[in-house]
């Protein structure tokens, strides 16, 4: 026994499939389903969460790999950031691979699932602005083996929950063979939460580029007039290149979309300006998609 | 950047250490004995440390233990206006609940000054202080116990802004100014040519401990108590718990356990006080193991201060007076501010020669966090500023930085404003020199891409273009050993019986090899190659705190000296008998031979079964006290330190990656190479943790993000590349060995130096540590 053993929970599930573990989930429904447990087990850590049970979602092996589906990928929500860190994975979606690689040291890489990102929607999560870019959805697992599919910014907004004895089983995400763009800014060198960060999307297909920005909000924001005018700038056919002065507009119609100016005072009255640690933020914003776009398209 | 290219820096950056300093000054010597001093024997305890068996204080276990936990108070300031306790007493498995009414003897306590509560009675003076402690039969129950206590406060105004301090309301009986220094030194009325002037703010570091605090204490049968904790100071500690006991001192035992890390006082007595009381009142074992928040709410942190500047210098760069005020952020409660701020006073004009200073120095109470002893204390904030002052002048003047400084330096013969002569080896410019001259490392673009390591990290949003390359200098001192008259004593006994030593010192290993120390100079001395330190008590004769790098020099002479005796005892027969002085005797891989050869016999025949013990104390020079205008040769002796930081900065997004440190110090001698590179490099991580991350925030006085997410602590990719430029070796006299202490100097030169290089590569004036990204940032010319 140590001190950070918490009251150990009275019943332990580890179910073998997605639908023994929403029965199980359905049998006891104070039981909290656990997959790599490094956000949950850091709350029940400092005494804040005190779980009845658990229903661990390790043995699923359904859910820890990736198939085809009609032009889509289908990932298990048991996907580690590890295994989505890979070259393999790299190749497929890009930009999922590399906010895996972002998001936290090895150690959390290796029992961090996309799943557990996904449910405990902090706005730090590394993956959520890739996959609110990719328009991906959920596939959420239901009692009786039913199963529903909404998007994953339907989850993050808040709009759709999951209820009682619902699992994310997988998350479907386009395959878009075209570049895809993940970047950070962080306090240090070393693994850190991001103060913001972006994702860009290329969509050759519908001519489309997408972005969002996390962290900044508590769920990625999506800078839709900015997305569509950059767009329309585009050449998909030629070089898809954009001057210098065309790529920082879109750093700065991203940043003041998702950071918008104070609202105007009284007539007459000063305008507001943000506090400095604000405006640095946009600073960072501006540059991080100026950035990102700039090597989506190079 | 690929996966790949991920990992060859980060292996690139953790693993790099330069062996140049160490390595190369071992070149000119002769081939070192295979122990002794000079020589990297490794700690004893590696192993065990490495392969987790190592008993730290959180391991301990005792028969029928109970879990103690301490209710805290949620505010910053409040009165308290009743405290119920009774729905905790009523929790099945809970054993006892303690306020300030359960305290047999004295309720305040203080290492320094008694003056705060064991436990809060009346007043709240700080987030996080202890109202309440329960023992139970099960950690979380005592955890869910502290819930059911009813504390009913009327919240307070707290004040935070230490400026606002004087104007206060008292928020202690004591008042709220802790100590005021006027350093008057030289003429008022001088003023230079060139006035620089600036304001500078340093934040609040923690010591964050990777072990959090922790300890059991077990009642003995005659009504005594004993504390099982990792104390760096157990003599003062066991004091104070005898004296909040009621006990007579020798009732009380403390033991000291594996210590896991310290850069301060490593231990709180908020958290044993409790414990013991506990144990007394129950009868039985009690176990308290803080959480990682309650290690940050409990333990004294650096002190943030405010700093104002003025400098003046003639044309040439050369300063003539320099006028300061230090504002140091005490906390709730005075602890070793006191201290602190003399260091701060002293120091504050930095290892150059001012004819003129005039300096003054506060340190009030507020309702923050508690401040106290953390490495480089008072010097380290003093540092950042009078660094960031020469800077200035540099730029003002067109001086060279490094040039700028070496008109300036100050050498042995030289006097601080405190009126005290510098009498040890101060060879400032040598090392400043050291550092310029040491080649620079590779810019980016002259190394392969897939070995860059840009601000942001191997996964960041670095872009070459905007990345601007910066070179810092910064120059520090510090002192060594208690100052203002503080009885600097240390007491040991070596005994050697069958051919091997022991060693019983009261000196704490808090990491910093203390007791890989003592068995070096033991095999010195005295030829034995197998030598044991003892675990160390209360029963053992005082130390002293393990703090200023005292051990090396106070601890370290006292083992010199019994050891020496134990000589004697072991050659005085044998001399006796060959009609020759001991002097003539020498000791080399257990075997004794004399100068002429005639005698040769081995230690243990020489020993002949006997027993040798001999006990010694080493007590240095005494020092005084600063009197009224802040003049007195307070400091027994004093560390230098030139770092030059070279870092890289991405000027858009404000993200700072140092890339490399180059350390030159004054150590007196090397007395073990590889420990000696390890505490540099300690210090200098821990520099520039203090630089670029390391500051606990508070709103009103409330702790935020009391974690190690919120607290950044650089990682294996944060550290720079340390190089170590020079040792130089000119031995102090007065201390044993000639050694100075190591670890502290760094501590307080690698911000400063982190800031210039920050300076350097944005144009930015950079007067707040730890640096804000905003801080950093600057405009891009259009490429």
């Amino acid at each position: 026994m140590t001190t950070h053993a918490p009251q150990t929970p009275r019943s332990v599930t580890l179910p073998t499939s997605l639908d023994e573990a929403v029965a199980a989930l359905a049998a006891m429904p104070a039981a909290v389903p656990v997959a790599g447990g490094t956000d949950l087990m850091a709350a029940v850590n400092k005494g804040q969460l005190r779980p009845a049970g658990l229903v661990g979602l390790g043995r699923i092996s359904e859910i820890r790999g990736w198939r085809y589906l009609d032009g889509h990928a289908l990932l298990g929500a048991g996907l580690t950031h590890a295994r989505m860190g890979r070259p393999d994975f790299a190749a497929l979606i890009p930009g999922l691979a590399a906010a895996a690689r972002a998001a936290g040291p090895p150690q959390i890489r290796n029992a961090g699932t996309l799943g557990g990102n996904i449910a405990s929607i902090a706005p730090t999560g590394d993956t959520l602005p890739v996959l609110a870019a990719l328009e991906a959805d959920l596939i959420i697992a239901g009692p009786e083996g039913s199963r529903r599919e909404i998007p994953v910014a339907h989850l993050l907004a808040g709009r759709d929950m999951l209820g009682p004895a619902e699992l994310i089983g997988y998350v479907r995400v386009p395959l878009l063979h075209a570049p895809q763009i993940f970047l950070k800014a962080t306090g240090r060198t070393g693994p850190g939460r991001a103060t913001a960060s972006v994702a860009v999307v290329l969509d050759p297909a519908r001519r489309g580029v997408r972005c969002a920005v996390g962290a900044i909000a508590p769920m990625p924001l999506r800078p839709l007039e900015a997305e569509r005018w950059i767009a329309s700038l585009i050449d998909w056919d030629g070089r898809r290149g954009l001057t210098t002065e065309a790529l920082t507009a879109f750093g700065d119609y991203v940043a003041a979309a998702c950071i918008p100016d104070p609202e105007p005072g009284l007539p007459g009255d000063e305008q507001p300006v943000h506090p400095p640690a604000v405006l640095h933020l946009r600073r960072t914003v501006a540059a991080l998609a100026r950035r990102a776009l700039g090597r989506a398209l190079s | 950047m690929s996966n790949d290219a991920a990992t060859t820096a980060t292996s690139r950056t953790a693993g790099s250490v330069s062996g140049v300093g160490a390595g190369s000054s071992g070149s000119t010597r002769p081939e070192p004995p295979a122990m002794g001093l000079g020589i990297s024997l490794p700690p004893a305890d590696a192993r065990a440390k490495t392969e987790g068996t190592f008993p730290y204080a959180s391991d301990l276990w005792a028969e029928g233990l109970l879990w103690a936990a301490i209710l805290r108070s949620p505010h910053a300031h409040a009165r308290i206006i009743s405290i119920d306790t009774s729905g905790a007493l009523e929790m099945p498995g809970v054993r006892a609940v303690i306020t300030h009414q359960d305290i047999p003897g004295d309720t305040s306590y203080g290492r320094r000054i008694a003056d705060r509560p064991v436990f809060a009675s009346e007043i709240i003076r700080h987030h996080g202080e202890a109202i309440a402690a329960i023992a139970a039969d099960h950690p979380d129950t005592a955890r869910l116990a502290t819930a059911a206590i009813v504390v009913e406060y009327e919240v307070l105004e707290p004040v935070t802004d230490p400026e606002r301090a004087f104007e206060a309301q008292p928020l202690h009986p004591d008042g709220n100014l802790i100590r005021h220094i006027p350093l008057r030194y030289g003429d008022p009325d001088v003023t230079g040519d060139i006035i620089v002037e600036g304001l500078y703010r340093i934040g609040r570091q923690d010591p964050a401990p990777i072990g959090a605090e922790a300890g059991l204490a077990v009642p003995r049968p005659d009504g005594g108590v004993e504390l099982y904790v990792a104390s760096t100071d157990p003599h003062t500690d066991r004091d104070l718990a005898a004296s909040c006991f009621g006990l007579e001192p020798d009732r009380v035992k403390l033991v000291v356990t594996g210590v896991p890390g310290a850069t301060g006082d490593r231990e709180d007595p908020g958290f044993q006080l409790p414990l013991g009381l506990l144990a007394l009142k129950t009868g039985c074992p009690v176990k308290l193991t803080a959480t990682r928040e309650e290690s940050f709410l409990g333990h004294a942190h650096r002190h943030p201060t405010l700093l104002r500047y003025r400098h003046h210098a003639d044309q040439e760069g050369r300063l003539v007076k320099v006028e300061a005020q230090l504002l140091l952020d005490a906390g709730a409660y005075g602890d070793s501010s006191a201290e602190s701020l003399a260091a701060a006073v002293a120091f504050a004009c930095g290892p150059y020669v001012v004819p003129h200073a005039f300096i003054e120095g506060w340190a009030v109470r507020t309702n923050n966090p508690p401040s106290g002893h953390v490495r480089g204390e008072g010097a380290m904030q003093v540092c950042a500023a009078y660094e960031a002052q020469m800077d200035k002048l540099s730029i003002k003047l067109g001086i060279d930085p490094a040039e700028i400084r070496l008109r300036n330096v100050l050498a042995t013969g030289d006097i601080l404003p405190t009126g005290q002569t510098v009498t040890c080896p101060a060879p400032v410019a040598e090392l400043l020199q050291a550092v310029r001259d040491f080649p620079l490392p590779p810019l980016p673009k002259d190394t392969p891409e897939d070995e860059w390591l840009l601000p942001g990290g191997p996964e960041g949003a670095g872009e070459p273009g905007a990345v601007r390359r910066g070179v810092g200098y910064a120059l520090g001192m510090v002192h060594m050993l208690g100052a203002e008259g503080a009885d600097e004593v240390s007491t040991a006994t070596v005994k050697v019986h069958d051919g091997v030593a022991t060693v019983i010192c009261a000196a704490v290993d808090t990491g910093s090899g203390f007791a890989t120390l003592a068995r070096q100079i033991v095999q010195e001395t005295l030829g034995v190659e197998e030598v044991h330190v003892a675990s160390v008590d209360t029963d053992q004769p005082p130390a002293g705190p393990a703090a200023h790098g005292r051990h090396t020099w106070v601890s370290g002479g006292a083992v010199e000296r019994a050891a020496k005796m134990v000589r004697t005892q072991l050659l005085q027969p044998l001399a006796h008998k060959f009609g020759m002085s001991t002097e003539l005797l020498q000791i080399t891989d257990g075997k004794i031979t004399s100068y002429d050869g005639v005698l040769s016999t081995t230690v243990t025949e020489a020993m002949d079964g006997k027993e040798l013990w001999a006990t010694a104390q080493c007590r240095p020079h005494p020092t005084e006290p600063l009197d009224e205008f802040g003049q007195g040769d307070a400091f027994v002796g004093m560390a230098f330190c030139a770092v030059r930081a070279v870092v890289d900065v991405d000027i858009e997004i404000g993200s700072v990656r140092v890339v490399e440190m180059a350390v030159a110090q004054d150590v007196g001698r090397v007395l073990n190479p590889a420990q000696l590179a390890s505490r540099i490099e300690a210090g200098v991580t821990l520099g520039v943790g203090t630089a670029l991350t390391e500051n606990l925030r508070t709103a009103r006085g409330v702790l935020r993000h009391p974690d190690l997410t919120g607290y950044a602590l650089p990682t294996s990719l944060d550290a720079p590349d340390i190089r170590i430029v020079k040792l130089v070796e000119e031995r102090d006299v007065v201390a044993p060995f000639g050694a100075k202490a190591a670890s502290a100097a760094p501590v307080v030169t690698s911000p400063a130096a982190v800031a210039a290089a920050v300076r350097a590569a944005t144009g930015r004036p950079i007067n707040r540590l730890p640096i804000r990204p905003q801080a950093a940032v600057a405009a891009v010319p259009n490429s």
